[in-house]
């Protein structure tokens, strides 16, 4: 099975496996009808929303699998094309026209920044905006810059991460009227 | 109507800091535009929390200037970088980076601002003559009629976003899961709150879409590992073309504005489609296609002038029904509902004056974004150096407080960081996200409207059917679906063809 059927395999199955759960979920909403049901109660809807999907991620599975038995010894020849982000539309582009948009993904640093935001998010009250977000933009910045850059930025990384929090904390609570958590520092 | 926009334009002249707000709402638009890797929806949830405080007018007309220049300022980077700056962009790099690499980068910058310029005009001069006419028209929709347009708009994004049907109606479906959750519209009982206090408002609509548009790109880039690209050289004099290079570009630029605009009034898809689409028109109805690609003007032209158009066309379902036109509009959406107005068919009753006061900040804003990028061009050039490792971590930190501030309490935070996950999620298993967004937007209209209607008829469903405005949307979503269907069977019968 190739990497795009295996794709739209797992997708089908996580949705089914979704609705099946959401499903199962709208047992317990509660209903309340004092004039006599003539229409549809709090749990209808999403019922529908949960049966339609179940029923289209089963169609999804299912399709797969007969597309995996159709193409299994075929070979994969699709010209390359450019499509907007929504995928509504595709074009070939002109000949020798190449955009130099193609990255390459590194999920350690997706990974991390990820971890970082949870520590972040985390400590934002406790220890409050400035700390956690003085924290959370050194480690952030330091994690996006080049390693051999790192050394040499290191002091204007620090500086400009305490210096921009209380920038926005001035701002943000004497003029824009915002609360923000003082946390360890109130 | 007319009345209304002088007193517009009275309002926002009155007020300087409208206009400092628009001006700078417009080069911030320009230089989220520009660089590659951030975009106009990220411009507008990182500077949402700075219009907290400011008035409804104010604080709306300055991110509608971020959303214009953000769009126009994509050309900068696709013209001298060769990538997009924004996804509306993407043709501009077809033939921009060819005339600068030819040395007439100059020219194709200048050429894309000029396009860009007419483009939004035209947009958002019909978006002015059109949105009050629909809105006294969509005021008479009872719940039978919204019914079918929320389900005309869900299934239309649906079935044009992604290559499959089946993933574009389960991504809509899953976004009303998640919007099905906390107090059930009519009867208010609690639904999957699992017991969990803070669920029972539900997902805040802006911490939703932040997460989804914000987040997720800043998550995806930042695990991006792009060499940084080179800019190339430009020399611009005066406007950067002359008469003779747009003198038979006229109908083009208004072929594609009138792309751009049909584009953009169609749910959920904006810019980033009607570029590509106006730059394939444009080329097959040329007398010399074999050009595309070499570095001619029409290109820039087909591509600036239809992006720009889009943001009129965005606008008109959002602010007669509510439902957004594309990415940018779903979080001015969100601003609108943070600033105390429903977008929607009574919007232009309960707040005439200040949807004026915005009318008119758009049209300032478009002034002000091709002067600003005639005039401000080196400077924006200098931005493209700016790296995104300083700018990433400080638009999270924004959209933090933007979360933060919407109740302040941290559960809304945690839901930014949950849909920014489900957003590159879903990117990666190749999931269209804009038929997830109106999904969640449109789940509660839809839900209240169908058991409004059903009350109103005796459980009668049928009546969807005899009321002319919603069996008209019902035959154009059944229409919308069979076209789908049948391009997505011959395609499938194509490549399998091409296959043996």
């Amino acid at each position: 099975m190739n990497k795009e059927l295996k794709k739209e395999l797992g997708v089908g199955i996580f949705f089914a496996a979704l609705s099946f759960a959401y499903l199962l979920g709208t047992t317990f909403v509660s209903t309340f009808s004092p004039f006599g049901n003539r229409g549809l109660d709090s749990k209808s809807v999403p019922m529908l929303i949960g049966g339609l999907a179940l029923v289209l991620s089963a169609s999804l599975i299912i399709s797969t699998c007969i597309k995996y038995r159709q193409t299994k010894a075929t070979t994969n020849l699709k010209k390359e094309q450019v499509c907007d982000s929504d995928e509504v539309v595709c074009i070939a582009p002109p000949d020798g026209v190449e955009i130099t948009d193609k990255t390459k993904k590194l999920p350690v640093k997706m990974v991390l920044s990820v971890v970082f935001l949870v520590l972040y998010f985390a400590l934002y009250q406790r220890i409050g905006f400035i700390l956690s977000s003085i924290f959370y933009l050194i480690a952030e910045i330091f994690l996006l810059t080049e390693k051999q850059k790192r050394k040499k930025w290191a002091l204007f990384i620090i500086l400009f991460s305490i210096g921009v929090t209380v920038l926005i904390y001035v701002v943000f609570t004497r003029y824009l009227t915002l609360f923000l958590p003082r946390g360890i520092l109130g | 109507m007319f009345s209304m926009l002088v007193a517009g334009f009275g309002s926002v002249f009155t007020d300087p800091l409208s206009i400092i707000m628009v001006f700078l709402g417009t080069v911030v638009g320009i230089i989220f535009g520009a660089l590659p890797g951030l975009t106009t929806v990220a411009g507008l949830s990182m500077f949402l929390p700075v219009t907290y405080a400011m008035a409804s007018g104010t604080g709306l007309s300055m991110l509608t200037a971020i959303y214009i220049g953000g769009i126009s300022g994509g050309l900068i980077s696709a013209i001298l970088l060769n990538i997009p700056g924004t996804p509306s962009s993407i043709a501009t790099c077809f033939e921009g980076s060819p005339m600068a690499k030819k040395g007439e980068a100059g020219k194709a910058l200048g050429l894309g601002v000029f396009a860009s310029l007419i483009g939004t005009v035209f947009g958002i001069s019909l978006m002015i003559v059109l949105s009050p006419t629909l809105a006294a028209l969509t005021i008479k929709f009872g719940p039978w009629e919204y019914f079918s347009v929320t389900i005309f708009a869900l299934t239309l994004i649906s079935a044009l976003c992604g290559k499959s049907v089946t993933k574009g109606v389960l991504s809509a479906l899953f976004g009303m899961m998640f919007a099905t959750v906390g107090l059930s519209p009519i009867d208010s009982a609690k639904r999957f709150t699992f017991g969990y206090l803070q669920l029972t408002s539900g997902f805040n609509l802006l911490a939703v879409l932040v997460g989804l548009y914000a987040i997720s790109e800043v998550l995806s880039t930042a695990g991006s590992d792009k060499p940084p690209a080179k800019v190339l050289a430009y020399k611009m004099k005066g406007l950067g073309f002359s008469i003779k290079d747009i003198s038979g570009q006229w109908f083009n630029m208004l072929r594609s504005s009138l792309i751009g605009l049909g584009i953009g009034i169609l749910p959920g898809i904006g810019g980033s489609t009607s570029n590509l689409i106006a730059y394939s028109v444009a080329k097959n109805s040329s007398k010399y296609p074999e050009k595309f690609g070499t570095g001619i003007p029409d290109g820039i032209i087909a591509s600036e002038s239809s992006n720009n158009a889009s943001i009129g066309g965005a606008m008109i379902p959002l602010l007669t029904l509510g439902i957004p036109g594309d990415g940018a509009t779903a979080i001015l959406l969100g601003g609108f509902m943070l600033h105390g107005m429903q977008p929607g068919p009574l919007l232009f009753q309960t707040n005439g004056a200040t949807v004026y006061h915005i009318f008119a900040s758009m049209i300032l804003a478009t002034f002000f974004m091709a002067i600003v990028m005639y005039a401000g061009m080196r400077f924006f050039v200098k931005i493209l150096k700016v790296p995104s490792n300083i700018l990433l971590p400080l638009i999270v930190v924004l959209c933090s407080i933007g979360a933060f501030a919407l109740n302040n309490r941290v559960f809304d935070m945690w839901s930014l960081l949950l849909f920014g996950l489900i957003g590159l999620a879903m990117a990666k298993a190749g999931i269209p996200g804009p038929p997830f967004i109106l999904g969640f937007i449109l789940e509660g209209a839809f839900e209240t409207n169908l058991r409004r209607g059903l009350e109103y008829s005796n459980g009668n469903f049928l009546e969807v059917f005899t009321r002319p405005i919603s069996a008209i949307f019902l035959t154009l979503t059944i229409l919308s679906l069979v076209l789908t269907l049948m391009r997505q069977y011959q395609s499938n019968k194509r490549l399998a063809s091409s296959k043996n």
